[in-house]
This record gives C-alpha cells, sequence and structure tokens, in this order.
C-alpha cells in the first residue's frame, strides 16, 4: 500500500444555513489520479476550497504528507505544494506564455528588471516535460482553448507542486483533446511523481484515468476511496444521486418528411461562416455538433441579428425573412435562443426570479400606458417555473443564490414563458448535475413532440445522439456532414468523428 | 433564520431615514435657527433641485454610466427657456414644454454617441458638458435672461403649509412617485434596469439595449432641464453661471444623492426614494454645517469625504450581492 498524501478526516463546515460539509473525510493515494464527484451542492467545490486553503473548515483536519497542516491563504497552500486548476481560465491572455507561467518567481537580471532569455528559458523546461509544443514568447490570447488548458497545467506544475486539483478540466475540449490531456496526466503521475485529484461530471472519464473514487452527497461521503475497479457506471450514479440513473430516453423520428420550416441558403457571414445551407423542420431536434472554434454559437448569434449575414437566403415559412436583433427573432418570428453561458447572457444574476422568468414576455404582457406588475408576471411565469420544478425558497430570491441547475432551469423556464415556435438551444446541460440533465433532456424531447422546432447545440455526443433527429456537423465555420440519427451511439459518434477529421 | 423586523426596517432607505432624523435633531439642538420658518423654507427650495440632480443622475447610473453634463445640460435648457420667454414671448406653458424637448433632445445626443462610438458615458458626457456650455455661452453672450415672466418666477418663491414649503419639493416628491411607479410598475421601467444589469443576456432575451440606454440619457436630459426650469424659477432669472462654470456646482450633489441613496454604480439597480432621502440627507448637512459656521472649505472637505464614504458602501453593497453565492 502506498501511503497518503493528502488526508481530510472528519471535515465540517458550516455557512448560514447550510452544512455544506458535514463529517467528510478524504484520502489521496500518493501516485494516484483520485476522482472527487458528486452533483452541484454536494460539498465538492467546498471541499477543494478547504484543500487550497480558501476556506477554513470549522471542524475535522487536514493532513499533508502525515502532517497536520492549516493553511490561511491560498498562497501557503501553493507553497506546501497544492496547486489547483480551475474551470476558468486563470491565464493573462495579453501575456505571453513564458510571462505566466513564471508570474509567481519572474527572473531578473542584476539591474532588477526582468529577464526575458531566463524567463523563456525556464518555462520551455515546463513546456518540454508537457511535450507541448508552444514557443513561450507566444501571447496567451493567440492559443487554442486546449492548448490554454495544458498551460494552465504546466504553470501549476512550475510551482513544483505535487498534488494538483484538476476541476472539471476537460468542459471545454474536444474528444480528441480530452484524450491528449489523459495520456499526459498518466505520464505526469509516473515521471514526475505528482498526485491528482480530478473532479468532472462525466462518468465516462473517470472511469477512464481515474484509480480511486471519493463521492459526496449531501456534505457527506457516499463513499471514500473506492477502488474504480469494484465500480460500474450504475453503482457510481447510484452512490451520486441516492437512486438509479434515468437514461437519456431516445425520440423516435416521425417527423422527418413534414416540410422545412427554416431554411439556410448559402449563409455567409461577417464571422466567417462560409456557404452554410440547413433546414429544419417543424417539430423537429436538430443537432449541430462540432469541436469549440466550429463556428455553431456564432452562426446562432448571426441569424439572431447580432452579427451581420452578408450574404444569402434565411426562409422561414417560405417566405425570405432578414433578422436584425434578438427582439425582432423574438417578437416577429417567435424564434428564442437558450445561451449557453447562463450567468453572462442567459441570467441577470443579481436580479430575482420573477424579473429573469418573465423577461421575455413583459413586452405581451404589458397593459395600458406599458403598465405591468408583479402579479400580472406571476401569473404568466407561475406554470413554467413549478413544471421545471425549481428550487427556490421564493419567486423574489436573487438568481445568483441558486444552484447552477436551478438557474439553468430559469433560463429555459423564460423561453418556455415566451411560447417560441423556433428554439436554438445551446449547449443545456454544461455543469449541470445528474438528476436536472435527465429532467432536461425529458423537457426537451417534450418540446419538439408539441411542435416546437428546435436546433441543438451541444458538445456532449451522449446527449446530441440521444436527442437529435438529424444531426449536422460543423467544422471551421463550415457544414461538413449531415446525418440521419439512428440513436445508435457507436454508429453515430464514429460517422460524426469521420466527417470532422475527413 | 426567521425574525420577525419587518423587511423594511433591513432596507438602506430606513437606515438613511434614521440617519436624516438624527441630523435633523442634532441640528436642530445645537444651532441656532435651523429650525425657524426662514431656514426650513430655504432648506425646502434647495433640497427640490437637489432630488431633481439627483434623479437626473441615477437613471444614467442605472445604465452602468454617468451623465457629467448634467450641470452644463439643465443650465442649457434653462437659457433656452429664457431665450423662449423673454425674447420670444413664447407663452410659459409652451415655453416649458419647448424647454423639456430640449433637454431632451440634449440627453438624446449624450446617449447617441454613447450607444453608437461604443465609448463609455464618462468620457462621452465630458466632451458634451464642454460642448453644451460652451455652445451656450456662445450664444447668450453669457448674458442672463432677468425679465422673465412674473407667473414663472412667483412659483419659485410662493410659500406653502404655513409658509414653511416651497412648491418646488411638491414637485420634485411628486417627479419620485411618477419615477417609482416608472420602474416598479411599468414593462419599459423594468427593461430599462434589466439593460442596466445585464446588457448581453438583455438583448438576448428580446430588449434593445442600445435603445433603453438612449432612454436612459434623454430621461436623464429631461430631469436635467426640469431642475434647470425649477432654479430659474428659484432665482428669477436664467444665469449662465448659475450652476458655476460647466455645471460643476451640480455634480457632487448629483452624485451624492443616489450613491448614499443605494443605487449600484455598476448599473442594474434604482432607489427612487433612497435617492430622495440621499438628497436630503446631503442637503442637511450641507445646511447644518453653515448654520455651524464651521467655514465654506470645511463644507467641501465633509461632503468630498461623505463621496468617499458613500462609494465605499457601494463597494460592500457589490460585494455582498456577490458573496451571497458562496455556497455552491
Amino acid at each position: 500500500m502506498s501511503k497518503n498524501i493528502l488526508e481530510l478526516t472528519n471535515v465540517t463546515k458550516n455557512f448560514p444555513g447550510v452544512k455544506a460539509l458535514d463529517d467528510a473525510n478524504f484520502k489521496l493515494k500518493k501516485g494516484s489520479i483520485h476522482a472527487l464527484l458528486g452533483e452541484n451542492g454536494a460539498g465538492k467545490s467546498t471541499m477543494i476550497k478547504i484543500i487550497t486553503g480558501v476556506y477554513k473548515q470549522d471542524f475535522g483536519a487536514l493532513i499533508i504528507d502525515d502532517n497536520k497542516q492549516s493553511f490561511s491563504s491560498p498562497n501557503e497552500a501553493n507553497k506546501s505544494g497544492i496547486s489547483v486548476v480551475h474551470q476558468e481560465r486563470n491565464l493573462i491572455r495579453r501575456f505571453s506564455v513564458g510571462e505566466n507561467l513564471m508570474l509567481n518567481n519572474l527572473p531578473k537580471n542584476n539591474f532588477g528588471l526582468i529577464n526575458y532569455d531566463e524567463v523563456a528559458k525556464q518555462s520551455k523546461k515546463w513546456l518540454d516535460i508537457m511535450e507541448l509544443d508552444i514557443h513561450p514568447n507566444t501571447i496567451v490570447s493567440e492559443l487554442t482553448v486546449a492548448k490554454m488548458q495544458l498551460c494552465e497545467i504546466a504553470k501549476a506544475l512550475s510551482l513544483e507542486s505535487k498534488i494538483l486539483l484538476l476541476d472539471e478540466p476537460t468542459s471545454s475540449l474536444s474528444p480528441q483533446d480530452t484524450k491528449n490531456l489523459f495520456s499526459l496526466l498518466k505520464r505526469l503521475v509516473k515521471e514526475q511523481d505528482v498526485s491528482i485529484v480530478f473532479v468532472s461530471h462525466k462518468l465516462e472519464e473517470v472511469f477512464e484515468i481515474c484509480d480511486e473514487v471519493t463521492v459526496l452527497r449531501d456534505g457527506k461521503n457516499a463513499c471514500v476511496s473506492e477502488n474504480i475497479n469494484n465500480l460500474d457506471r450504475q453503482k457510481l450514479v447510484k452512490l451520486m444521486i441516492g437512486r438509479d440513473e434515468q437514461i437519456i430516453k431516445s425520440k423516435e423520428n416521425k417527423n422527418m418528411n413534414k416540410e422545412n420550416l427554416l431554411d439556410l441558403i448559402n449563409i455567409n457571414t461577417d464571422l466567417g461562416h462560409k456557404e452554410i445551407s440547413l433546414n429544419l423542420k417543424k417539430g423537429e431536434i436538430l443537432g449541430l455538433y462540432g469541436l469549440v472554434g466550429a463556428g455553431r454559437t456564432e452562426l446562432i448569434k448571426c441569424l439572431l441579428g447580432l452579427d451581420r449575414i452578408i450574404s444569402g437566403k434565411l426562409v422561414l415559412n417560405n417566405e425570405e425573412i432578414k433578422i436584425h436583433s434578438p427582439k425582432e427573432a423574438l417578437e416577429k418570428y417567435k424564434i428564442g435562443y437558450i445561451s449557453e453561458d447562463r450567468k453572462k447572457e442567459g441570467l441577470i444574476l443579481m436580479h430575482d426570479v420573477l424579473t429573469n422568468a418573465g423577461i421575455t414576455v413583459w413586452s405581451k404582457l404589458k397593459k395600458i400606458l406599458s403598465f405591468l406588475n408583479n402579479g400580472i408576471i406571476y401569473n404568466k411565469v407561475d406554470p413554467y417555473i413549478k413544471k421545471l420544478e425549481v428550487k427556490t425558497p421564493s419567486y423574489n430570491q436573487l438568481v445568483s443564490n441558486l444552484s447552477g441547475g436551478n438557474q439553468q432551469k430559469i433560463s429555459v423556464a423564460k423561453w418556455l414563458a415566451a411560447g417560441t415556435d423556433i428554439l436554438f438551444i445551446d449547449e443545456p446541460t454544461v455543469g449541470i448535475d445528474i438528476k436536472t440533465k435527465a429532467y432536461l433532456h425529458e423537457l426537451i424531447i417534450n418540446l419538439s413532440k408539441n411542435g416546437t422546432s428546435i436546433i441543438l447545440i451541444t458538445s456532449d455526443m451522449p446527449e446530441m445522439i440521444g436527442l437529435a433527429d438529424r444531426i449536422i456537423t460543423m467544422k471551421d465555420f463550415k457544414v461538413v456532414g449531415e446525418t440521419i440519427n439512428n440513436h445508435n451511439y457507436d454508429d453515430m459518434s464514429s460517422s460524426i468523428m469521420a466527417s470532422i477529421h475527413e | 433564520m426567521k425574525t420577525k423586523i419587518p423587511d423594511f426596517v433591513k432596507t438602506n432607505q430606513f437606515g438613511l431615514l434614521l440617519l436624516v432624523i438624527v441630523f435633523i435633531l442634532l441640528f436642530t439642538f445645537t444651532t441656532d435657527g435651523f429650525s425657524s420658518r426662514f431656514n426650513i423654507y430655504a432648506l425646502s427650495r434647495v433640497v427640490a433641485i437637489d432630488i431633481m440632480i439627483g434623479l437626473a443622475m441615477m437613471v444614467v447610473i442605472l445604465t452602468g454610466g454617468l451623465n457629467l453634463s448634467l450641470g452644463a445640460l439643465g443650465v442649457s435648457a434653462a437659457m433656452f427657456g429664457g431665450w423662449c420667454m423673454e425674447s420670444m414671448g413664447i407663452p410659459i406653458s409652451i415655453s416649458i414644454v419647448l424647454i423639456l424637448l430640449f433637454g431632451s433632445f440634449l440627453g438624446w445626443i449624450n446617449g447617441y454617441v454613447t450607444v453608437k462610438t461604443g465609448v463609455h458615458s464618462f468620457i462621452v458626457t465630458l466632451a458634451t458638458m464642454s460642448i453644451y456650455f460652451g455652445f451656450m455661452t456662445l450664444l447668450t453672450e453669457a448674458e442672463a435672461f432677468r425679465k422673465l415672466p412674473e407667473t414663472f418666477t412667483d412659483f419659485g418663491s410662493m410659500k406653502l403649509f404655513n409658509k414653511y414649503i416651497s412648491p418646488l419639493l411638491l414637485l420634485s416628491i411628486f417627479t419620485c412617485f411618477v419615477l417609482f411607479y416608472l420602474f416598479k410598475f411599468t414593462d419599459i421601467g423594468r427593461k430599462l434596469i434589466a439593460a442596466g444589469a445585464n446588457p448581453d443576456a438583455a438583448e438576448l432575451s428580446g430588449i434593445s439595449v442600445n435603445r433603453m440606454f438612449i432612454y436612459c440619457h434623454m430621461l436623464s436630459g429631461f430631469l436635467a432641464a426640469v431642475a434647470g426650469i425649477m432654479l430659474t424659477s428659484r432665482i428669477g432669472a436664467a444665469i449662465p453661471s448659475m450652476a458655476g462654470h460647466l455645471g460643476f456646482d451640480w455634480l457632487l450633489p448629483a452624485f451624492l444623492a443616489p450613491v448614499i441613496g443605494g443605487t449600484l454604480l455598476s448599473g442594474g439597480k434604482v432607489t427612487v426614494f433612497g435617492t430622495m432621502l440621499g438628497a436630503v440627507l446631503v442637503t442637511l448637512i450641507n445646511n447644518g454645517l453653515y448654520l455651524i459656521d464651521v467655514g465654506e472649505f470645511w463644507v467641501r472637505f465633509f461632503l468630498g469625504l461623505i463621496l468617499l464614504f458613500a462609494v465605499l458602501l457601494d463597494r460592500a453593497r457589490e460585494y455582498f450581492t456577490s458573496k451571497n453565492s458562496i455556497v455552491s
């Protein structure tokens, strides 16, 4: 048995009104990759923040290398060899890779000025260990998302970290990049004597690279350091949600012969889309698959009038239309868009539930002289908030106080209330717990059964294959393939990947 | 977590109300003449205008912006009014409508330029402040309009409620109620707030954010013009320097009222009655300090301190709004 490099014993952390962690344990073996799992709100983030010195536990001990430790700041945790790579990028985009890597310890020359040759040399060392083919003088903003992620890990390594916490490291990576990242992580564990804590919602990944699993549920341990070989997907999900998982129900393709509702004909845009042609049938779920940067979200934004369509035709119900703004899309053509970024584009976090859920219908609901009160809005949106089972103490609650899953439900609810004919749905389940995810899948299927036509963007392959009727693949702002979905995962995923990598 | 304290008590406004009462008591007992009929009447005339310019600033702060041209704009509108009434002999009621339209138009320029260039309104209104004031001085040759119709100037010196209160104050309070209604009970008011809080989310939810921002600037111009009319009526003449050079004298109270009142500088939150109480508080402190006779410079010193304190409060407010989501 190898020894534990990091241990949390009987840790409890209280926040006003919430017990975020309740007598929880965690043991990280030296040289292992350990998955930390749980639904949103289960206490993962709190645990990570205690390990990294952001919070201090109320009870229990943090033990590193057999020594009891107590960090009063993230800096101290860093010095003890603990680094965390967050979901959000923490690199300074206008600085070079080398500067970012060496930021905490920039080498200086005799005059006390930064020695840039040395910066490049020292940072190169870490890039080499990662087998990253990036020049240290490259500006970060020029890198791809995947490379930025890898640079963050390089930065963590450059701090001589022995314990690496990765929080959803693959959420913005393509399958290929994910594969590369995993082989790198395995190598780091072997060669650099690093131990890794891996947080992810994607269970496939956990089975692929993790040795042991710790699951949190409602702040308590559902299991501690369980060997991955003793688990399968069903067992793991049961540990996480306390009951069996509902598998994504596939939708049958009944609507394939109906007429086109929305046609894009040879669309070229300001953002660089080339000759995009596709059609959306009534009551259909049309999937748009592609890697990050394929131009899917950008295409939707052009359709909504946020960026310019240079040439080509947009036809709705056999009539050519031009959309100048989301307002026009909503009010004139009954088209809505559920954003992938609920915090920035989907919701007004500082406003309450009622305001957020009703924002799309204010114009419709207003009475004479623009009169509109909470009661009128309440009557309209209440059924939808109830239908989505949003958990909130009241409709006056600020949306920023809700959990991620409930926030996503609100950003969906407002479009249900709007009652649009066409809905563009962009990455509806990113960072959402399994229960809410299954719920949203069912909702999307029901919406389309009831006649709403949907364009679905998702990078989650099982989700795409479960939900879509037809799948369009995009690459480099072009359409590169179209397949009728037969809901067979192996078939579909290989044909989709083939069309991307042709 | 359950307490029986009514929600109202926990609000910023309630704290302000307490402060106002404390200062009233303090000045009543420590100074001569604070509670005299003359002083209260004088206070009501001053505070009326401070409330109005506070509101004018508030509706632009709502967008996350600022309106530095407020004073210049208000004075320009007032001078335009002086010209209408005195030189052109246009009836008072029509003149007032023209002044308000003129103020809204100048506000529209601020808004239009801000939205079309994407430059922060701080810069845009810094420029238009100079432009409006410069143009006004050029056209009027820095001459005042002193022969305004008596009906108009009488309004400013009218005394109500046993000669304690100026009708100007009633006008300001009425405006507060109208704005409160606008933001609380109308579709357009809600859209203005939503656009200010998160422009991206508002745009994608079908709100025309640019239009909303322009409306806010127009409303600001409108309210500044009202303040200009009120000041003209109070002084009995339209004078180019009545709000100081470039209208600077209005800037400090214009900022203080909404920020003390609880309007977030980053936008998306308005407190109409908070702004009103903020203006009352500032006027009180100003007046009290004069009566204590601490000297002009100390008054400015204290007002500056209060502004800094209010901004700190703003930061704290923002911090606590974001802090709420700490449990994830």
